[in-house]
């Protein structure tokens, strides 16, 4: 019973976290993606059965139809450096919050 | 021959740690409390900033997992969510969240046309 009440209090802690955050963030834009920044990301993501490099060899991670906020806070974390992978960090350093909204825009909606 | 077939059978044992060997039917009984953030169908951000996990591939949502465990990987929640799994947890999960149908789809970059899509 503990467990859920703490599990509870965890997930209203961090949806009221990510509410405020998205009533700062920048509106997304899909068509300012396409027109340039998705370049950097087709590279690994559309490729299908792409994988990373050695030592830690798994597959790119499927992005297209992902949840929009989540791609942001992605790429935040790649930017900050709380998650850690090089290819990413240094694409991610080289966004503005407009472009992390516009590419989370792109990818949410991306369709064959 | 007991010696070789022992050999074999250490031999294929350290195999099995290399891939993200899981049992998805195992892991569907694991993912209740996944739910409550990621959606019953693993396809529903619940909190708007929880990935959808359907049809991910396995090797990436076991290593996320296994990041999460690890500490390489931090977040509120999550890190919390696998403290009590085990590697065998975290294989099935991943096996039976790569196998749930989702709107995870990768579109393969054309090589027909200029740049972009």
């Amino acid at each position: 019973m503990k467990k859920i009440l703490f599990l509870f209090a965890l997930l209203v802690f961090a949806s009221a976290g990510s509410a405020a955050l998205a009533q700062d963030a920048p509106k997304g834009n899909a068509e300012a993606a396409k027109n340039g920044k998705i370049a950097m990301c087709t590279g690994c993501h559309g490729v299908p059965y792409y994988k990373t490099v050695f030592p830690d060899v798994y597959h790119v991670p499927m992005i297209s139809g992902q949840s929009e906020l989540y791609i942001v806070k992605a790429l935040q974390a790649y930017k900050s450096g709380d998650r850690n992978h090089p290819s990413m960090r240094g694409i991610a350093r080289s966004l503005s919050d407009q472009d992390m909204a516009d590419l989370a825009a792109y990818y949410t909606a991306h369709k064959n | 021959m007991i010696k070789q077939a022992l050999f074999l059978l250490g031999a294929l044992s350290l195999c099995a740690s290399v891939h993200a060997a899981g049992n998805a039917a195992d892991g569907q009984k694991k993912s209740t409390a996944c739910a409550a953030c990621h959606g019953p169908d693993g396809n529903t951000s619940v909190i708007p900033d929880a990935p959808k996990l359907a049809g991910q591939h396995k090797d990436y949502l076991y290593k996320v997992l296994a990041d999460y465990k690890s500490g390489a990987r931090k977040n509120a929640i999550m890190s919390g969510q696998v403290t009590a799994l085990s590697r065998q947890d975290l294989q099935d999960l991943a096996a039976y969240y790569s196998s749930v149908p989702g709107s995870l789809h990768i579109v393969p970059i054309s090589r027909l046309k200029g740049s972009g899509h």
